[in-house]
């Protein structure tokens, strides 16, 4: 039956075939991958021919303390980064709405916007420029205040509060921009007669535009949530990188995982932690995709 | 009731004050690096060393960029970041479009398994070995330029904002035009394409934003700096002591008393040149974009 469907619209299935390739070749063949996770991978033997080594690879993460350390900076700093780019981006969204003149509205937008379509790289090189220790702009204001610079690249504890201001620079004004969509899409008419009855501004705002946009932040939030596991690597990796100094407050399981395959050739345990990854992301995704579903069922993604 | 309408003046006038003096903070806060970037990089280096970073830098040159156009780096990386933008793009919204169409086509019964099949990806990580290993060994693509564009052909999220664009197409067309005779090609290329220009379009820009602003793939497929994209040229600079004869793009030759600091800012508003240039246009785009994904169905 199956084949028959596909046989009678063989030339429209034939459309899809690159797709499917692509996602069958970069997606669903590197799964069998973590079948190294159970095995003492060697170069030569491959992914098959290595000999099965049981849970050793598990026991040797789960046994050292980085597992913890990896799995909290991983929780922690996604939910700073979630909860202040809510805040900053549905205040930002909902002033950007209340400002009437159309051309300072544009460019205000545009700026807050820009730093989206920049790479990490760039925005690494950015940080650079502001906290180097020598001659960073923050620094030199520092020592013209005739206060001590800083060496921010030394000092772990000061980065999950750097990395959430960058966090927000960087998406604040996209967010922003689809939370001002969803505010556009109420009708006008809620805000005329509100101001017939003589409602204030900050009254408006309170009663018609924070209710009706509530349903997009609810579900926006619980997919961001459902993301939790994992860790941004381009952007720990672009602005730490290889700073081992720092790693105590921002390595995530992602740059772990990169090391461990990259830097120590560890093929058996970076496995390991990209499965332990898998499932519990696997997992949380669902949950809260589920919640999703009960909330909006347009929004969620299956 | 004039004291009450004189109260909601004084209110609104606060508030109005506070919106604008946030926004313009924001607004500001989002610009200075990208200000602080440019501006740097027309200061000479003596300046840089002696004052640092500084938002107006008293003394301009155009040394930095004059020394980085004097070496080969910056145009291998240029080309390589080019090709891959240009070729990745056209390729992936072909394939991403083929395969966006045949997900919203209502002939095809097996949607909700082509699409539970594409979200899957989304949903389980691949993993980062697997990944590694299926690239660089399998496929041979190590030092290749496509190990930078083949991965990255399909992403599934663009998928399903073209697939919610396609099943807005009046497919009452499809079987008139099949009546005429005109095959499944015919029609996707000749009669469905034409109509989604606006979605392809969007599509389009965020492939090619993605493609030029990427740099996972050659971090971990490209070691050779020939073949090594801008945004890892950035990233060599960063990280290189001796970014000079990096940037000659020929190991061994060395200079002493270069502008080392200015190239990197240099380098960095080559690489942000074309989205800053083409930012309005971008813009209007994106936020296009994300309103057709929002709709989805």
């Amino acid at each position: 039956m199956v084949f028959r469907e596909i046989m009678r619209n063989r030339v429209l299935y034939s459309l899809a075939v690159p797709g499917l390739l692509v996602l069958i070749i970069f997606f669903y063949l590197p799964m069998f991958g973590h079948v190294i996770a159970f095995k003492n991978y060697n170069y030569f033997d491959g992914i098959w021919g290595s000999p099965w080594t049981g849970l050793d690879n598990f026991k040797f993460f789960f046994g050292g303390s980085d597992w913890l350390r990896v799995t909290f900076n991983t929780l922690f700093l996604n939910a700073l980064f979630i909860a202040f780019g809510l805040v900053i981006s549905v205040i930002l969204a909902i002033f950007l709405n209340e400002i009437r003149q159309a051309v300072f509205k544009r460019v205000a937008q545009s700026m807050a916007f820009l730093p989206f379509f920049v790479s990490w790289m760039v925005v690494s090189m950015m940080l650079f420029s502001l906290l180097n220790t020598s001659d960073g702009l923050i620094n030199r204001s520092l020592k013209e205040l005739g206060l001590d610079a800083v060496s921010w690249y030394s000092m772990p504890h000061y980065w999950p509060a750097i990395l959430t201001i960058i966090s927000v620079w960087k998406t604040a004004g996209y967010q922003a921009v689809i939370y001002l969509a969803a505010i556009t899409s109420i009708s006008p008419e809620y805000y005329e007669s509100a101001q017939i009855d003589g409602a204030t501004r900050l009254q408006r705002i309170r009663h018609i535009t924070m209710p009706l946009l509530r349903p997009t932040i609810i579900v926006l939030t619980l997919l961001a949530i459902g993301r939790i596991f994992y860790g941004d690597f381009g952007m720990i990796f672009g602005l730490v990188g290889d700073n081992g100094v720092l790693y105590e407050t921002t390595d995530v399981i992602d740059t772990y995982a990169y090391r461990a395959l990259r830097q120590l050739g560890n093929f058996g345990m970076s496995s390991s932690i990209g499965l332990y990854q898998s499932v519990l992301g696997l997992v949380t995704i669902c949950v809260f995709n589920l919640i999703v579903r009960k909330i909006d069922k347009e929004s969620s993604i299956f | 009731m004039l004291n009450a309408i004189k109260q909601i003046g004084a209110s609104d006038k606060l508030v109005i004050t506070t919106v604008y003096v946030i926004v313009t903070s924001f607004a500001l806060f989002s610009f200075i690096p990208f200000w602080l970037v440019i501006v740097n990089s027309f200061a000479s280096e003596s300046e840089l060393g002696l004052h640092g970073f500084s938002l107006l830098p008293s003394k301009w040159s155009l040394d930095a960029y004059r020394y980085l156009l004097t070496g080969n780096q910056i145009y291998y990386s240029y080309g390589v970041t080019l090709f891959v933008t240009i070729v990745g793009t056209v390729l992936a919204v072909l394939i991403t479009a083929m395969f966006a169409y045949v997900l919203a086509h209502p002939k095809i019964r097996y949607k909700n398994q082509l699409a539970f099949f594409t979200y899957f990806t989304i949903l389980f990580g691949t993993g980062l070995v697997g990944f590694y290993i299926v690239i660089s060994m399998w496929l041979g693509l190590k030092d290749s330029i496509w190990s930078m564009i083949l991965p990255s052909l399909i992403n599934p999220f663009y998928t399903f904002i073209l697939v919610s664009f396609f099943r807005t197409l009046p497919f009452e067309i499809y079987e008139s035009a099949v009546m005429d005779g005109a095959g499944d090609y015919r029609i996707f290329f000749r009669i469905m394409w034409p109509i989604s220009v606006p979605a392809i379009a969007t599509i389009s820009l965020f492939y090619a934003i993605f493609y030029w602003n990427d740099w996972w793939l050659a971090l971990l497929f490209v070691d050779n700096y020939k073949l090594q994209p801008l945004q890892l040229m950035i990233r060599q600079l960063i990280s290189n002591l001796n970014i000079l004869s990096y940037i000659q793009g020929s190991p061994g030759s060395y200079g002493g008393g270069l502008p080392n600091q200015g190239v990197r800012l240099a380098t960095v508003c080559l690489t942000i040149g074309p989205i800053v240039f083409l930012y309005p246009y971008i813009q209007r785009y994106f936020v296009k974009g994300l309103t057709i994904g929002s709709v989805k169905g």
